[in-house]
């Protein structure tokens, strides 16, 4: 998501970001009325907008969650609590666009310091590395899951049983699997796991990466 | 230097065996390994970096067990894989290149140059800060290779990094490998670019079958699979 720029939110360091971030999700948790969600919301959206975020899956993540805030919204009107519905839509579409602000203008490999910084407090529990780069596997898997269940939804088309969930399923999760383990193999050979255990002086770090013997 | 000691691998569930016991020693500054799939040639690449580890036997680089010393082993031995997209981890090829220098190059202001300076050595400097998704498969190629060979390795294996290339990608990125000026170990099904190493392996059934000149190794190669496939026939 991250795109080179000069906004002030670009030039901000990523602890002041990620603390404003965490300081927004706790005033959007406190105050529940509609009138100062609805005004966090379109203060986060301008911020998103002063960013000047890619431009594409900028809209379709936003349409997404507009529509999981108007779900959200839906079902509090059902209940009759109608500040409630406009509160809870709000605060979604306010903590997304907040999100993607940060994202977008902060490089992932600052997140991954600042996320290595943050744990190592706890280097005997986990290496400092290694939540940071689950949080950048995981975002890094997101397009690859996405192309692998376009591809298994195709091939199950193609084979003319295109209504068949398990079809799509099933390829989708042994190929995922398979992503998993590449990708694994891929940390263990350029010695990232190495890295994550020079960090705690422990074991563990090696064997998160080390894999099975491959069945070539 | 690189050497296999009666190496054996066999499946971690069934038992069976994937490499029989392997002794050899790899000297040579391009060295292909060719093979049927599934023959074990992967396997074999594989030792060299730790990725896998012998259940017998021994393999060393320059004097370092692989399974005493995979750490200091793999900072000599770069991989690269089939397949970029999963060998890629982070969002910008710039960043990247940056995961693999987190090890080595402390400074932060010193990582991004040094980054840079990679992407520019393999022509890719225009596209540092371009998402990976955005990346053809070809640049993706020579974005893992850069990333290889940023943690300044002294040898690097790869395992068929021009399989799922076009030929024009294919020909550019082993001209690359092809110029580098460490030890190369590479597994391929490209057999006219199998031809232009110093020493050539044949691998079948879990067996080095072949090793020494290449051009005679593509020709035991070719002439062992028609063998089977007559066999197969009748």
């Amino acid at each position: 998501m991250y795109r080179p720029g000069g906004s002030p939110l670009h030039r901000m360091p990523t602890v002041a970001k990620v603390g404003l971030l965490l300081a927004w999700a706790i005033v959007a948790m406190v105050f529940s009325d509609p009138i100062t969600a609805s005004g966090m919301a379109l203060a986060a959206v301008m911020l998103l907008i002063s960013v000047l975020p890619p431009l594409k899956p900028t809209l379709r993540g936003m349409a997404f969650i507009a529509v999981l805030a108007l779900l959200a919204g839906a079902y509090q009107v059902y209940r009759g609590e109608y500040d409630s519905a406009i509160d809870i839509g709000a605060d979604v579409i306010g903590l997304f666009a907040a999100s993607l602000a940060v994202t977008s203008s902060t490089p992932m490999s600052e997140l991954l310091d600042l996320a290595t910084a943050a744990a190592r407090p706890f280097r005997r529990i986990i290496p400092p590395a290694i939540p940071g780069l689950m949080f950048a596997i995981v975002l890094r898997a997101i397009p690859e899951v996405a192309t692998i269940m376009r591809q298994s939804r195709d091939a199950a088309r193609a084979r003319g049983v295109n209504y068949s969930p398990g079809a799509v399923i099933i390829p989708t999760a042994s190929r995922t699997v398979g992503f998993a383990i590449d990708l694994g193999a891929a940390l263990h050979a350029r010695g990232i796991g190495d890295e994550a255990r020079a960090d705690t002086g422990a074991p563990s770090a090696e064997r998160l990466t080390r894999l099975p013997e491959p069945t070539v | 230097m690189i050497e296999f000691r009666g190496a054996s691998v066999v499946a971690p569930d069934s038992g069976a065996p994937i490499l029989l016991p392997t002794t050899l020693t790899l000297t040579e500054q391009r060295v292909t390994i060719i093979g049927a799939n599934g023959s074990g040639k992967s396997t074999l690449a594989r030792l060299i970096n730790g990725l896998a580890v012998p259940v017998e036997g021994q393999v060393l680089v320059d004097g370092l067990d692989t399974r005493k010393h995979g750490s200091r082993v793999r900072r000599r031995v770069g991989f690269l894989f089939t397949d970029p997209s999963s060998q890629l981890i982070m969002p910008t090829a710039i960043e990247d290149v940056m995961l693999s220098l987190r090890r080595t190059v402390r400074s932060k202001d010193e990582r991004i140059k040094a980054a840079f300076q990679a992407l520019d050595d393999i022509g890719l400097g225009d596209k540092a800060n371009v998402s990976v998704n955005s990346l053809s498969g070809g640049q993706r190629q020579l974005l893992a290779l850069a990333g290889v060979l940023s943690a300044t390795p002294s040898i690097v294996v790869a395992d068929e990094p021009t399989t799922l290339l076009d030929l024009r990608w294919k020909a550019h990125v082993g001209a690359l490998l092809y110029a580098l000026p460490i030890q190369l170990i590479e597994v391929t099904h490209d057999l006219e670019a199998a031809i232009k190493a110093q020493r050539t392996l044949v691998v079948d059934e879990g067996a080095v079958v072949f090793d020494g000149n290449p051009v005679d190794a593509v020709a035991h190669y070719r002439d062992l699979m028609y063998r089977k496939s007559v066999g197969e026939r009748a």
